[in-house]
Order: structure tokens, then sequence, then C-alpha cells
């Protein structure tokens, strides 16, 4: 038979064409005949003959049965019996399949969702050319601007350095430089009116090293780039682009952005959202504009302002190890010619020697979000792992059970002449249709959760801009996961259900309470969830604990009644001046004014907010290693001590005596006081920024403070020093207000004192003080909680398990449990025979889950402080952020985090 | 019937079934009855074994079918070798030879 024939005969009895089925029934008939006929002819009589013959060839439907399975079209006729009674097996008992569906729904659903997480924080590539052959300069852990001598792992580059790099590199096809500060702030296109907006500043090679092409008109290139301020075009997001109505005449349309307007000459692709995973600009505009867009910054000339990312494409043929040599070749003369001078100091030496390029893979994009996320992500992956395992364990036993009543079922299909092959397929398809459902629904949840985890999970207001949706990476880790669970939950019940006593199980209607090695295996699953739940309620007692301990923590402010309203007071248009302090004194008082209002006041940080941190040096002091501690700065105005609850312990706070023109002056915490002056009182003595000690006199101390915590609640205490704005003028973003009464009245009458004194400065955000503080604590809650939650799930999966496993042990005992009542037992000693079991079974699944519960502590516990560890020394690299002598200008509205 | 008649040797069912039907074309019944008689009795073929095996060489493309009447006057399914099941009887005739000479001669050894 040809291809074609076999094709059509196959598909002809697929469709249910009787004639192949008649052909069969008929071709067998004659062979029964003629076999009948020649048992005659050899002296049989003709019932004899009939019969003999029938006995020789046994079972038609099961020679036809074998005859069929010649053809391929019987593997899918039998996947299709298997499914179609799959279904009806399954929808005959609604319960259980509710159950198994449901639970298998909860545990495929949350692995989904947390895997579609990791996916987008940790595993995606970045949707651009080759982006194996992409390396970043240094690990992208920090953001803002640093000022000093390398003298370290370099994080942040300068402009000049990245053009000078540019010219001398001979490993890399191409480098791009990438402002580390993603730009919140408010612009408007045409006659429309002012939106938010984020830009990336980026150097004219970003597109093309990326190896990135136009969606419409075209991108960025080098002579955008070339002289400071001469490149004033932006190319959009195609999710800008998608929200404006996909409009093709956007582009050449001028967006104004802070008294600019560049000309949006093209639209980035689809799905492109720029190298940092959490981030995604509306607009990418070329560095040259960075003074533009940000004052305060004077990047493209300064090689002492480090703000930088670097990323580069290795030349083909080139390696990570030749580029990393090359590199730091590089590095090390631009440093030394440019930094150094003629006679460096011993110090400038030790710190070159120091100083490097560490080449990291930049395939998957920078993210912040991949170092905080990391280990919570693998914790919770793992939580929802074991979930999924009790919920497989689980069904298995219902699965066992249902299996015990259908042994009767079994028995009577393997004696018609199904092989066990085939009973265990089937069984198995009704596991994967179980599976299949559970993953269809989970998925479903998956969908929904992936978004809420992300909300929960972003600290403050801004939700990470990521596409978490399930795409089809993750949908293949679910398809696997499921082929997975079910073979998990269904192989030991269909091998076990097949392994049967035929005329036994005939013959009795319902097996006898015999101690079968079935029920030890269920009882096995049972110690084993049992075990498993124990040990992630351990896990979930853990969390909660570390968390609860959090929400204690004295922040030495006090969070309540304070509003925190992110202004963005550039766009009044004032410059750096007297004139903006002005501008700001009159707000704060203005606001102050209103009724309910105690004080208010502008200032560079609130709580968790990043830093500003350098090294001190204090006049007539020696430096140690006791007292050269780095300390954290602060710009505030003179009502902040109020605001915050702050008080002064000795000396004075800041007031209106403190002019730009007046003595330079700084009130410092308990910490820095202890710190610098253990003995003597710190009022009257002066300190500078740095290690030079004609700057030691800069700042005289006129007052100490009640320490506070800075950048988080789990910070040790740190030495801080405050400024007031009215001596270091700048743009802030933070307006703090402690007010009594409803926060929802306060906000528009602060919005109105706020217009009265100035009708351009827009509110970019509205928190609180209190919802700073829970912010901060917002992975450590979203653990907590989804611990909690599948703890309780994994209890409630493990009830279900023990209900199950009793009831189906109650009924098989039935005839037994009779019989001993008949003989006088009572109805409590029935009652002990059955608990006894169950208590038998929680006191091993105890047993063996307390150790591991411990163990699986213990590992938690070091990781967590692995974690924690590495988090210090980011702080400690991050405290070179923000140099003293250039302030950084502006902390632009709606950039919530300024240091990494 | 004879008591000592059994099974066919393990995988050589398919081709005395090519033998059979290299000397003329015959029903499923006629295979069977042929197969038991030429060997003297000791080899019988049950139709569970049988008619499976010719229609996995018929989807094989080693044998193929045709209704016809029998001598009797009834329908059947007479079988009748093609090219490739020449080919493949030649084959499998070859393979076994070697095959038993070798067993031959080991124990004869």
């Amino acid at each position: 038979m040809g291809i074609f024939a076999n094709l059509t005969t196959g598909l002809r009895s697929l469709l249910g064409d009787g004639r192949v089925e008649r052909e069969m029934d008929e071709e067998l008939r004659g062979f029964l005949e003629s076999s009948a006929e020649q048992k005659v002819c050899a002296g049989m009589t003709p019932e004899q003959a009939v019969r003999a013959a029938r006995v020789e060839m046994g079972s038609a439907n099961s020679v036809k049965h074998r005859i069929r399975s010649a053809g391929w079209e019987t593997a899918i006729e039998n996947l299709c019996q298997d499914l179609h009674y799959s279904l009806r097996m399954l929808a005959k008992s609604p319960v259980f399949t509710l159950v198994a569906v449901g639970s298998l729904a909860l545990g495929i659903g949350a692995n989904t969702a947390i895997f579609s997480l990791m996916d987008v924080v940790m595993l995606r590539s970045l949707p651009v050319e080759d982006p194996g052959r992409l390396v970043l300069f240094g690990q992208g852990r920090m953001v803002g601007s640093t000022g000093g001598l390398p003298n370290g792992s370099s994080e942040l580059f300068s402009y000049p350095f990245y053009r000078s790099f540019s010219e001398k590199n001979e490993i890399f096809s191409g480098v791009a430089a990438i402002d580390s500060v993603e730009f919140g702030t408010h612009g408007s296109i045409a006659d429309a009116g002012r939106e938010m907006m984020r830009a990336s500043l980026v150097s004219g090679s970003y597109f093309s090293v990326l190896g990135v092409n136009p969606e419409r008109g075209r991108l960025l290139n080098e002579a955008d780039d070339k002289t400071p301020g001469s490149g004033a075009v932006a190319v959009a997001s195609y999710a800008w682009w998608q929200r404006h109505g996909s409009d093709p005449s956007a582009i050449n349309k001028a967006v104004h952005i802070e008294g600019h307007d560049y000309t949006i000459v093209g639209v980035a692709p689809q799905g492109f959202f720029g190298t940092t995973v959490g981030e995604s600009p509306d607009f990418w505009i070329p560095l040259s504009m960075e003074k533009e867009i940000s004052p305060g910054w004077n990047g493209i000339t300064d090689k002492w302002f480090q703000s930088l990312y670097l990323v580069a494409r290795l030349k083909p043929g080139a390696t990570a190890v030749q580029a990393a040599a090359n590199t730091n070749l590089v590095f090390k003369q631009y440093i030394r010619g440019e930094y150094l001078g003629q006679s460096p100091s011993p110090k400038d030496l030790a710190d070159l020697q120091q100083a490097h390029v560490e080449l990291t893979s930049a395939a998957r994009g920078l993210s912040r979000l991949r170092v905080e996320f990391s280990l919570p992500l693998e914790i919770l992956i793992a939580i929802a792992g074991l979930v999924l395992l009790i919920a497989c364990a689980n069904l298995a036993n219902l699965l066992l059970a249902r299996s015990a009543a259908r042994s009767r079922e079994f028995a009577m299909r393997m004696a018609i002449g199904a092989t066990r092959s085939r009973i265990v397929r089937q069984l198995l398809t009704e596991s994967f249709v179980l599976a299949l459902a559970g993953a269809a629904v989970g998925i479903a949840l998956a969908w929904k959760a992936s978004h809420l985890l992300l909300t929960m999970a972003s600290s403050g207001p801004q939700v990470a801009a990521m596409n978490v949706s399930p795409d089809l990476r993750v949908l293949a880790f679910t398809l696997l996961l499921t082929v997975f669970t079910a073979f998990l939950f269904g192989m030991a019940p269909a091998i076990r259900a097949t392994r049967l006593d035929l005329n036994g199980s005939l013959k009795q209607s319902r097996g006898a309470a015999k101690p079968s090695s079935r029920f030890s295996l269920s009882r096995g699953l049972i110690v084993v969830q049992i075990a498993l739940s124990l040990v992630l309620l351990a896990a979930a007692s853990l969390f909660l604990r570390s968390l609860v301990n959090l929400t204690r923590v004295d922040t030495g402010f006090d969070r309540q009644n304070v509003l925190v309203l992110g202004l963005d007071e550039y766009s009044a248009g004032l410059p750096l001046d007297a004139r903006l302090v002005n501008l700001q004194k009159q707000i704060e008082g203005r606001v102050q004014a209103l009724p309910g209002v105690h004080a208010a006041s502008f200032s560079m940080f609130t709580f968790n907010q990043g830093m500003w941190s350098d090294d001190i040096s204090v006049q007539g002091i020696p430096r140690t290693s006791d007292n050269s501690h780095d300390a954290l700065f602060n710009v505030i105005g003179k009502d902040f001590f109020s605001t915050m609850s702050l008080p002064i312990v000795a000396g004075r706070g800041f007031d209106s005596t403190d002019k730009i023109d007046s003595p330079k002056v700084a009130v410092i915490n308990q910490t820095m006081a202890k710190m610098l002056f253990p003995e003597s009182s710190p009022i009257g003595h002066r300190f500078g920024f740095g290690d030079d000690p004609s700057h030691s006199a800069d700042f005289e101390i006129v007052g100490v403070v009640k320490n506070a915590r800075y950048v988080g609640l789990q910070e040790d205490p740190q030495a801080v020093a405050y400024f007031p704005y009215s001596q270091r003028v700048q743009y802030f973003g933070n307006f703090a207000v402690r007010y009594s009464g409803e926060a929802a009245q306060m906000i528009p009458a602060i919005q109105r004192a706020i217009a009265e004194v100035n009708p351009n400065i827009p509110i970019a955000s509205t928190s609180t003080l209190a919802e700073q503080v829970d912010e901060s604590t917002a992975t450590q809650r979203l653990i907590a909680r989804l611990s909690a939650f599948f703890g309780l799930l994994a209890v409630f999966l493990v009830c279900i398990g023990i209900y199950g496993l009793l009831s189906y042990a109650v009924a098989r005992r039935t005839s037994e449990i009779g019989v001993r009542m008949t003989l006088g037992a009572k109805r409590s000693n029935v009652r002990w025979l059955i608990l006894r079991e169950v208590l038998v079974l929680a006191a091993i699944g105890i047993v063996l889950g307390v150790p591991v519960a411990l163990e699986g502590n213990h590992l938690v516990a070091k990781a967590a402080l692995r974690a924690q560890s590495g988090r210090s020394s980011e702080h400690d690299r991050g405290r070179r952020d923000a140099d003293c002598d250039r302030d950084p200008g502006r902390i632009f509205a709606g950039t919530p985090s300024f240091a990494g | 019937m004879a008591q000592k008649s059994g099974d066919v040797v393990q995988g050589t069912l398919e081709m005395l079934i090519l033998k059979t039907l290299a000397l003329e074309q015959m029903h499923g019944y006629g295979v069977a009855l042929r197969i038991e008689q030429v060997s003297n009795g000791v080899f019988r073929v049950n139709p569970g074994s049988l008619l499976p095996a010719l229609a996995r060489m018929e989807r094989g493309g080693r044998v193929k079918s045709e209704w016809r009447s029998t001598e009797n006057n009834r329908r059947a399914k007479y079988y009748m070798l093609t090219a490739a099941g020449r080919k493949a009887l030649k084959d499998e005739t070859n393979a076994w030879g070697r095959q038993t000479a070798a067993i031959s001669r080991i124990l004869e050894a």
C-alpha cells in the first residue's frame, strides 16, 4: 500500500467510515467459517468445529483491536477515545475535578506568575541585535553622579571619558553612553496640555551600537550629539506613540520640555524599552542637551562629573577577556593623564592602583531590579514550587483513592482484552486533562497575578514599567511544568491501579480492608505533605516576624500626619539664585499659614529616596580610622525639623538669619556628633567635604538634632549633616507638610496655596511619609504576604488530602467497623481507631518536617544576610554619589530613587 | 490435531507469510492452513497474530489485497506479494539462512 493509500485508509477509518470496520468483520467471519469447515473435514461435528474455531481465535474484538493498531490512525483514535472517556469520568465526579483543577491552577498559576516576573527581571534578553555581544562597563548598580577620583570598580563615567574612549578604543565596534538617571519631567506637544514625560539622555551612537531600527522616521545619530546644546531632537518610544494614536504626523512635531523644543525625528520599534529593565522612557534625547534638560548638570565638559553608563559592542572575534584588558589599559591611561596632573600625591597613585573597570554582560540590559529582586524571586519560586509539589502529592492521593474505587472497572476492561499499557495510557490521559485544565486556569490567574505582584513589589507610587504578561517563553515553561506535574501525580496511581489480581478484583464488590501497599503509598504522601507544609509555615512565620520587626523600627521622625508632595519646581522657570530661594520661602510661608498646617518645608530627601554622601574632614582634628567615615547630607528648609518632629538636642536649628552671604552653617545628628566629638560639644566646630585640609573650615556646626533614618529601616545609625537651602540653592522635588485633620481636604488647599504663589508649578505626586516608610519595605512585605498565603494554601491542601484519605479508609473499613461494633466496641473506640491513624501520620510529618524547616530557615537567614551585606557594600560605593562641589542641581519630580 | 504444535519462532511470522504468498495469492485462512500443513503441524498460526500481521504488512506495502470469490463462492480477501514484498522475502530468507547456519555451527561445535 502506498503512502497515499495508507493515508486514505487511515483517514477513512478515523472518520468513522464503516467500510473498514465491515471488511474487517467479514474477513474474520470468513476465517472462522473456513476454519470450521476444515475441522468438519477432519471429523468434528459442526458444533464442535465452530466452537473449536472460536476458541482458537479468541476474542474477536481483541483481534480486531490488534489489526487496527497496525495503522497510524489508531494512535489518534485511542487518544480521542481516551480524551472522551476522561472527560466523561471527570464530569461524573465534579467535586473531585473541581478540587483537582483548583489546586493545580493555584500551583501552576503561582509558579507561572512568579516565573514571568523572573523572566522579565532576570532572564530575558534585550530586544536588540545580537545582545550577547553587548558589554556594560561596571555592574550598573548606581544611579546619579560621582565626583571623586575613581578608586575602585567604576560604575559611572564622565562624558569626556566616553568621547576619548570611543576614539582610542580598538576592541569594540561601538560605544554608547546613557545617562544613569531617567528624567521624569513635564512636557507638552503643540497645543496639548502638559503631561508627565520620562526622558533618557543617550549618546548619538546609542541606537547604532544596539542595532535598533526605527519604526518611523530616524533614530539618533552622531550629528545630534556633536556640540553641547545642538541636538534638540527626540526619538519617541513606540508605547508613547501608540498612546498618542499612532499618528504618523507626530514626526516633525515639537515636544516642549522645560522651556526647550525638541523635534520628534522618529519612533523606536515596538517592544524596545531602552537598556534599563524596569524603566521605559517616552523619549530618547541626545546627551548634548544635558544642560537644557537638567540645568544643574554640566557633564558634557566636566570630567569630574561622572554620571553615565557605558555600553559597548564587541568587535566580531574579540573576546571578553581581551576587551577587559584593553578597556582597563585605556581607562588607567586616561585617569593618569587627565586627572592626576604632573605630581600626583601618593594617595592619588594608590587610588589609581585600585581604579578599574569590570566588564559585565549587557545582554539582559541594566537592572537594579535584578540585584534587588533576584533573591526574593528565588525564594518565592521555591515556595511556589513546594506548593505545587504538595498539590501534586494531594492529587496523586485522590487519584489513588479513585483508582481503588475503580478497580472493578479496570479488571473488567482488562478481562475483555484491554492491555495494561492501554489502561495506563487512559489514566495518564485523565491526569493530563486535569493538568491542562489546571494550567489553563493557572495561566489566566497568572495573567492577573503577575501585574499584582509587580505592583506589590514596586516601592513607590511608580510601578516599574515592564511587560510582565506571560509570553511564549513563559507559556513554554508552564507547559513543561504541566507535563511534569501530570506525570508526577498521574504515574504512580496509574501503575498501581493496573497492578491487579483480576479474579479477586472481579469477585469482590469492594476490596476487604487488607493493608495494601497502595494504602501505605498514600499515607507516605500525606506525611510528605504535612512535612512540606510545615516547612512553608515556618518560612512564612520567619518572613512575617522580620517584617513585624521592621515595622517596629523607630524611624526617629514621626511618620504620622505628614504629606510629601512632589513638586516640579523647574517649571516655574526661575534660575538658581536668590529668586528661587525666595519662591521656596514664599511657598513654605503660604502653606504654613493654612489652617491645620503645623509646619512645611522643602528638602532634598525625606526618607528612602536615595542619598548624597561624601568624606568629611574636621578642622583641628586629625583624621583617624574612627572619625573618617563618610557622612550623609541633606539640604532642607528651616522648618524641616519641626515638620519631621525631630527635636534639636543641642545648639539651634536653622532660621532666617542663615542667608546666602552669612557664614555657612550645618546641623549634625547625634551619631555624627558622637563620632567626631566623643568627649566635647560639637557646637562651634567646623568641618568640610573631602580630605582636603584647606576646606575643613567650610561649615560651622550650630546644632545637634535627634537621629533619624535616612536610606532605609535596616540601616545602622548613620552620620548625617543638614544644610539650609538658603545657603545651597537648588531645585527640590520634595515638599513635606505636617498637618492635622483630613489629608484629603488638605491636599487641594495646599495646591491652591502653591498656585497663588506661582501657577506654573505642577504637583507630580502626593503621598505621605507613612506611605514612604511602608514602601521602603515593599519587598519584605511582598515575601511575607505571599509566603503566608502559600503556607495557608498548603495547609488547606493538606487538609483536603487527609480528608480524602480518611473518607476512603473509612469507606473501605465499613464492614470491619460494623463487626467491631457488633462485638461491643463503643463509638469512641472506633473514633479513636480512625483518629489514631491521622495523629500518627501528623506526628511522623512533624518529626520529619521540623528539622527540614529549621535547616530551611537557617538557609534563608543566611541568604538574607548575604543579600544584606551585598547591599551595604553597595552603599559603600553609593557614598561617592553626588560630589560636594557639584550640586545635583535638582531632583526631578517622579525620579524617586537617586542613589544605588 | 497435532498435540505438539506451537507458535512460530518469534520474528519469523512475516517471513513465513511472505514465503507462502510467494507461491500463490491466497486469503488469510489459506495462509494459516498452508503454514500448518507444510510444517507438518509443528507451527500453528493463530488468527490473532496472522490477521494483524497481514494488516501490518499491507500498511507497510509488502502485500496488497483484493476481495474475490473463493472456490466455495464466498467473498474473501486475497493477499498477494508486491515487488517490495518479494525483495523483503529475499532479504529475510538470506538473513535467516545466515543465522541458522551460525546457530547450527555453534550447536555442533
